[in-house]
């Protein structure tokens, strides 16, 4: 009784939501929300509508349990090594108006660690032994062994689901259960309804533990294509873009008074990555790539510089290594090596490739050294920088043959390996451990599609992953030692630019959930357009 | 009136299953396996591979293939896309059809109406400098790829000047229980510049035709006579000349639908339309070939009922074409 | 047969809207191949930093976003073009004729099965004839570009080159011929092929401005000849995404396609006036 009094005068005390936003976005999200969702569409919608137990800090260090912030977990504290207790916030419910639990909690993360039903996160939560539950409001999380991303496991990879209605529906149909086509979470916002292929609304939640979230209407509308998203927003349909093209478009939106660009750090690298094996082959090395001085000479050849700047403007900057420059593990100190064209033709003809027959294409035994190098056609700045890679390699002998895909497609072909080169984007987890999947030999079932492996690697990354004492410089030796490989020309880190229409006031955007804080924002009642004046029940 | 109706669906029939066949034997005659094509994209197992196999007779003699492959089709069965697996072809076909409907229907009328009027104006200005003139600009028109008279458009209408949307069907937000009018209004909007880039590179062969057959008319007996009854120029050609002169544009009806379903692919692209040539270019980009082959067919089967149409408005409207 | 062709070259010519059409081709030709050798290799990107530069002294018609001289890549880009298409008409008018001839010659059942397939095929746009066989290749070579363009573009000439043949072969020197003897090839090449040319050349220069813009709507689609070889089509393509700031890489490539077009069907149209004054 004391409990619903206090909310009820709480919510007397807050603003009532107004004001909307409406978001355009690339690619449909068809199953928004936690345990199924994998691209950027799901990731944001799971986030707006669903907390975790504990978000990351500002210093995004995903080691040990101090560099995070509560959400459903109000306090934690650490029982021995092996063993996180976490104590939930008293005040979260689901938007059926159901407390969350930590039956719920113990609900999602046992159903995420069935390596039947969820493979991937089964994969993230193997040291995660077993989840308790000590009362309505306390969870206990035993690990198998201690290692120091246990806390980042624990909370990062999962958002609790509610376990009364998830639980009732059968366990391998959750993806085509009611539950996606209108989810209930304890966050920030409701889910409203969906237009297939064109939008989803979202409302506030009025009820929301936090706070009610001031902006009351959430609009986010599909639409594939740069130029169309460029022109929603210029037309003024759209107050927000979620990722704008650096390749053309940011002067184009930045002109314009009502829109301020917002860069937003990511977690992307890009790289130009190589198949170590055969075209569409793993049985076989690959006939030129599986030499590292083909690879060097390939890196030699590429001015980095030039393409990222060309590409990417301000929004990109030449990558050290596999890791983005946000990483807490970054070293500052290691440069990128600068471009000697004359190098490369050395390598190059030192492995026995020369112009023998004179049409400017490098050639050994009869065969010219050809590449086919595979990408994304959507994103105008990855065929930009697959255009300019194919120019720098010209000069030096290397044809390459650019094939353009849609998305789709084009992740379809890099799991089959059918590429010689792949202009791979990588938009890592805030954790070094990200590192396993892409560069070590576990990896070449799952994400390591150039399938790289170097035993050195695995076992320098296992052991940072497990150090008892600082992992730091175990980290760093790691990305040493790719780099001395060449499993790839590591390109670019991207910064996002985040379109937002200037009456937004309050705004602030995190790296790993850039719609994690929008509850937060607010309007400028001055600025306010027609379509904020609507209240939201 | 039955037995010809009879004779000419017959004929289509025939027409549509030669154009089956000649789909099924592209697909075939081509080098590879087509459902390694079909596939080679798309990660599908073992087990669904044949399946598939199965499912599309592969292990059969070709003969037996096309068979089973038109039974189906007859069926209205076109398969299963690739990209949106396990969407039916049909399926998404059929949401696609209304949208490229109203706007192939759009550039027929402003074809029809803007393309006969003025081609009736260059006939009666024969040799004069709007008759000059007008056949140079619709030419320049037919000479212009759709897709960048489309991106132009969009430049100067929406970039610039913003007067028009630039893409899409409808204004994502407005709200769908809008009043009629609202909606209506809307969707006019977004329909004008798809529509006037599809009829700007079509409109050369209406007004060509329509000018012919004008002069042709011109000459004839009746008109001469109606001139001589006193009547003013202008009623003379709209009253009597420009009735008889249709028939001939009628004929044109076959002609232009090849050339609009193939500009809608260029053009619905470039415009977000949701419509069939929007689709076919998805099926590309997606490598989805049951798809592009189930547009491919229902395409050709508009081709082909298009002209049964025109020959049917003929038949009606010009008694000579009944005789046997 | 000569004496007719140049009588209606020589028609064709005295109208203006031919001789416009014929002098436009005849400098584009010259320009293509005179200044070809001054102007910069169109796949060197000579500032990358700089970006799509307007038109200037240097540049008459602006840079693309590479900085690549784009009057050197449309240049380019008409010997890609005019060489594509007038590969593949030459191939899809012999198809058309052979087919044409055979069927009207032969008659009968040869006939029958011939126009039928031909009616069918034409029900079928051609883009999406097109579409499905170049899908086949990942980026398809040249030479199949002009073939499979080339394979699919016969079937009207095949249908006036039969009507012709139909036409002619109730003349009485024809028949007079085959009275005396002569054999059908002979027949057909002495007498009737010729009496076609005509007619045969009016398809063929109409079929020209049409596959110069399958070509580009080919690349316009991605599925055209490969980067860096300059295309239309393809420079279009590159421009959509920047005709809002740098508008002039895609103004000036579309604008050769609409030039080249227009005169190749000027001349085309005045021929066939010339051909069959009816129309005129």
């Amino acid at each position: 009784m004391l409990v619903f009094g206090t909310s009820a005068y709480l919510h007397a005390q807050r603003p009532p939501s107004r004001g909307t936003i409406v978001i355009v976005v690339p690619g449909e999200a068809r199953l928004p929300i936690p345990t199924l969702a994998r691209v950027r569409a799901e990731q944001d919608l799971s986030d707006l509508m669903f907390l975790r137990l504990a978000r990351l800090g500002p210093t995004f260090t995903t080691a040990g349990d101090q560099g995070f912030l509560p959400e459903l977990a109000r306090s934690w504290s650490r029982r021995d090594s092996l063993t996180l207790v976490f104590e939930l916030d008293p005040r979260a419910e689901w938007q059926d108006s159901t407390p969350v639990t930590s039956h719920d909690v113990v609900f999602t993360l046992t159903r995420a660690r069935d390596p039947v039903l969820d493979p991937a996160h089964a994969l993230l939560l193997q040291y995660v032994d077993r989840v308790t539950a000590e009362g309505d409001h306390r969870v206990v999380v035993h690990f198998s062994r201690a290692y120091a991303e246990q806390f980042y496991d624990a909370t990062y990879h999962v958002q609790p689901l509610p376990a009364h209605i998830v639980s009732r529906i059968p366990r391998d149909s959750l993806a085509t259960s009611n539950f996606v086509k209108q989810p209930i979470g304890s966050g920030p916002y409701r889910w409203v309804r969906r237009e297939p292929g064109r939008s989803i609304e979202l409302a506030a939640n009025p009820r929301f533990f936090l706070g009610r979230p001031h902006i009351g209407r959430i609009l986010i509308l599909i639409a594939r294509d740069p130029e169309a998203q460029l022109n929603l927003a210029l037309e003024g349909t759209v107050d927000a873009i979620e990722s704008v093209s650096p390749y053309g478009n940011i002067p184009r939106i930045a002109e314009r008074p009502e829109f301020k660009i917002h860069p937003v750090r990511t977690f992307a690298v890009g790289y130009l990555l190589f198949n170590q094996h055969a075209y569409g082959d793993t049985t076989k090395p690959h006939p030129i790539l599986s030499d590292v001085r083909v690879r060097r000479a390939i890196l030699a050849a590429l001015d980095r510089t030039a393409i990222v700047k060309s590409a990417l403007g301000a929004y990109g900057e030449v990558a050290e290594g596999p890791i983005p420059r946000m990483s807490w593990i970054r070293d500052s100190t290691a440069k990128p090596t600068p471009p000697n064209a004359s190098a490369a033709k050395a390598l190059l003809t030192a492995v026995g490739w020369t112009d023998h027959d004179g049409d400017g294409v490098l050639d050994r035994d009869g065969v010219p050294l050809t590449l086919r190098l595979i990408l994304p056609s959507v994103s105008p700045y990855r065929v930009a920088i697959g255009l300019l890679i194919q120019e720098q390699l010209r000069p030096i002998g290397i044809k390459v043959d650019l094939i353009q895909l849609d998305g789709p497609v084009w992740a379809d072909r890099r799991g089959r390996r059918e590429f010689d080169m792949d202009l791979s984007q990588g938009n890592l987890d805030p954790t070094p451990s990200g590192l396993v999947q892409s560069w070590t030999c576990a990896g070449q079932t799952g994400s390591n599609v150039g399938g790289f492996c170097d035993s050195r690697v695995d076992s320098l990354v296992a052991k940072a992953r497990f150090a008892r004492a600082d992992p730091l410089p175990l980290w760093r030796q790691v990305i040493r030692t790719i780099n001395d490989d060449v499993p790839a020309v590591f390109l670019y880190t991207l910064t996002n630019a985040m379109a937002l229409h200037r009456r937004y006031t309050n705004v602030s955007i995190r790296p790993e959930s850039w719609w994690g804080n929008l509850w937060q924002w607010s309007i400028d009642p001055a600025q306010a357009i027609a379509r904020d004046r609507a209240l939201t029940p | 009136m039955i037995g010809w109706l009879i004779r000419r669906g017959l004929q289509a029939v025939l027409t549509f299953a030669a154009a089956i066949v000649i789909l099924f034997f592209l697909m075939r005659v081509t080098p590879g396996d087509p459902l390694m094509r079909m596939t080679e994209d798309r990660q599908i197992s073992v087990a669904e591979m044949a399946r598939l196999k199965h499912r599309f007779g592969l292990d059969q003699p070709l003969a037996l293939q096309f068979i089973t492959f038109t039974s189906a089709a007859i069926r209205g069965d076109l398969g299963v896309s690739i990209y949106r697996y396990p969407d039916r072809v049909l399926d998404l076909i059929v949401a696609r059809l209304p949208a490229s409907l109203l706007l192939g229907g759009t550039v027929l009328l402003l074809n029809f109406t803007i393309g006969v009027w003025l081609g009736v104006l260059q006939a009666a200005r024969r040799g004069q400098f709007i008759d000059r003139w007008l056949t140079r600009l619709s030419l320049s028109g037919y000479a212009m790829p759709s897709f960048w008279l489309a991106l132009v458009l969009v430049y100067f209408l929406s970039t610039r000047w913003r007067l028009l949307p630039s893409a899409q069907m409808t204004d994502p937000l407005l709200d769908p229980s809008a009043p009629f009018a609202v909606r209506t209004f809307d969707l006019l909007r977004h329909l004008l510049m798809p529509a006037f880039t599809l009829a700007i590179v079509t409109i050369a062969a209406t007004m060509q035709y329509q000018r012919t057959a004008m002069l042709e008319v011109l000459r004839l007996d009746f008109v001469l006579a109606a001139r001589a009854r006193g009547l003013t120029e202008s009623q003379v050609r709209w009253r009597h000349a420009w009735r008889n002169a249709l028939f001939p544009v009628l004929t044109l009806f076959g002609l232009w639908l090849p050339i609009l379903v193939s500009g809608s692919v260029f053009v619905e692209r470039i415009f977000n339309w949701p419509g069939l040539g929007s689709l076919a270019w998805e099926a590309i980009n997606g490598r989805d070939y049951p798809l592009l082959l189930g547009t491919s067919m229902i395409v050709t089967l508009l081709v082909i009922l298009g002209g049964v149409c025109t020959d049917l408005g003929y038949w009606l409207l010009d008694p000579r074409v009944r005789r046997p | 047969m000569r004496g007719s062709l140049k009588r209606v070259f020589a028609t064709a010519w005295h109208t203006p809207s031919g001789q416009v059409g014929a002098v436009t081709l005849l400098l584009i030709a010259l320009v293509a191949v005179t200044i070809t050798p001054f102007l910069p290799d169109p796949r060197i990107m000579p500032d990358l930093s700089g970006g799509a530069a307007p038109p200037s002294f240097a540049h008459p018609f602006g840079t693309d976003a590479f900085s690549r001289d784009i009057l050197s890549r449309v240049v380019h880009g008409a010997r890609v073009s005019l060489s594509i298409a007038a590969l593949a008409v030459a191939l899809s008018i012999s198809l058309g004729a052979a087919v044409g001839t055979t069927a009207g010659y032969f008659g009968g059942w040869v006939d029958a099965v011939l126009m039928r397939s031909v009616d069918a095929a034409m029900a079928i746009p051609r883009l999406f004839i097109l579409l499905l066989l170049v899908l086949v290749w990942e980026r398809i070579p040249p030479a199949a570009l002009v073939a499979v363009i080339g394979a699919t573009g016969w079937f009207a000439t095949s249908r006036l080159v039969r009507g012709e043949v139909l036409r002619l072969r109730e003349l009485d020197y024809i028949r007079a011929a085959k009275a005396l003897g002569a054999g059908s090839p002979g027949i057909i090449f002495r007498h009737v092929l010729p009496n076609t040319l005509g007619p045969l050349i009016v398809a063929a220069t109409l079929g020209v401005g049409e596959v110069i813009l399958l070509e580009a709507g080919l690349s316009f689609l991605g599925l055209g000849i490969a980067p860096p070889t300059p295309t239309w089509g393809g420079m279009v393509h590159d421009s959509e995404s920047l005709m809002a700031t740098a508008p002039w890489t895609g103004l000036f490539p579309g604008a050769a396609i609409v030039i080249t077009v227009l005169a190749v069907n000027l001349w085309g149209e005045a021929m066939r006036a010339a051909v069959d004054p009816r129309t005129a």
